[in-house]
């Protein structure tokens, strides 16, 4: 851990709120891309962001120094986004949230690009994860199994079934070839 | 299309939904920061495990928690991998002493585990598995530990950081195990 972020984590525990305020700013958007691949929705994933830091704080001392400090943090984020589905679904669960950026920018943007995000999104919630972590986090399969609570070779099998699904689809809407690669 | 390049398409995917979601993201550290301020003092643990154990259980939560395991079994029951239909046997086989359980997944199973067996208990597991022609990936799980180097296979890839055996069945490229 660089000593830099020690120091603010130190400062963290000894009641300093601006020092935790630089880590929200440090991970504010990986904690968002951890719950968003989850709730699916823009709204819900930002409160659970904000839920995120005000846990992780409260529980800041269960945290181990010598562990690194993104996978702890990830997996409240993990914990606190799946006790919201799960609120959300015995409350009533909205429908997802579509899937739409501005439609004057998404003419113009790449298509493929555009049919991926549509996939990923309507992937079953225990792809999106390992699939975020994996491709937009950049964690090792060993750090993905520890943040979800799973066995690493779960992971492992969830990820190549995500991205044989994404492949899949890809095909099955006609924009990559059908071809073995 | 190559897998590295859908896999390269996937990123750039996240990195935009991310990009432009996070957008609400804004003063985030300010609202974190002012929520804890204004937060009273936790009760402790043993307090709050107290006043837990203090409210009586409602009857419709025994109910729920019954409904909802009967329910989980039967979805696990319905969806359940199917088996594959019939075709040139395949052996897959593995040297693995004192294992407790052992398993293939590949793309045949869509990555579902498979269980090979060991009935004479010389640490040699196997299974027959019918699989039509083709080029199939897969992989050993050893007690939940990944095991992506069959001796047997043709070729070897990596991904997601681990090795993956490829086995070629029927045509040119005849499966040796079969």
């Amino acid at each position: 851990m660089p000593a830099e972020e020690l120091e603010l984590i130190q400062r963290s525990l000894n009641g300093d709120l601006e020092a935790w305020g630089e880590i929200v700013a440090r991970y504010k958007e990986a904690v968002f891309a951890v719950t968003l691949s989850i709730l699916r929705n823009r709204a819900d994933a930002e409160d659970a962001t904000q839920d995120t830091f005000i846990r992780a704080y409260e529980n800041l001392r269960r945290y181990d120094l010598s562990r690194k400090f993104s996978t702890w943090l990830f997996t409240v984020a993990a914990n606190v986004a799946k006790n919201a589905l799960r609120k959300r679904r015995r409350e009533k669960d909205p429908p997802l949230e579509e899937h739409s950026g501005d439609p004057a920018e998404e003419v113009h943007a790449d298509l493929r690009l555009t049919a991926v995000r549509k996939i990923v999104h309507e992937l079953p919630q225990e792809y999106r994860s390992p699939v975020f972590l994996y491709y937009w986090h950049g964690l090792s399969v060993a750090e993905i199994a520890e943040i979800l609570g799973l066995p690493e070779g779960t992971v492992k099998t969830r990820l190549h079934r995500a991205r044989a699904m994404i492949r899949a689809r890809l095909v099955e809407e006609g924009v990559i070839p059908d071809a073995v690669g | 299309m190559r897998w590295d390049e859908v896999e390269e398409l996937v990123r750039a995917a996240l990195t935009r939904e991310v990009q432009e979601a996070s957008a609400g993201l804004a003063g985030l550290e300010t609202r974190v920061i002012q929520a804890l301020a204004r937060r009273p003092l936790r009760r402790s643990f043993l307090e709050r495990l107290r006043a837990f154990f203090a409210q009586p259980v409602p009857r419709w939560a025994l109910v729920g928690a019954t409904c909802a395991l009967l329910l989980g079994f039967a979805l696990g029951r319905l969806t359940a991998p199917r088996p594959i239909p019939a075709y040139a046997s395949n052996l897959f086989v593995i040297a693995a002493p004192g294992a407790r359980a052992v398993a293939v997944v590949g793309d045949f199973s869509a990555w579902q585990p498979i269980p090979l067996s060991d009935p004479d208990g010389d640490g040699i597991w196997t299974a027959v598995i019918p699989l039509p022609p083709g080029r199939y990936e897969y992989a050993f799980l050893v007690d939940g530990k990944w095991v992506g180097q069959d001796p047997l296979a043709h070729e070897y890839l990596r991904t997601f950081g681990e090795y993956v055996s490829v086995r070629y069945v029927g045509g040119s490229g005849a499966d040796r195990s079969s």
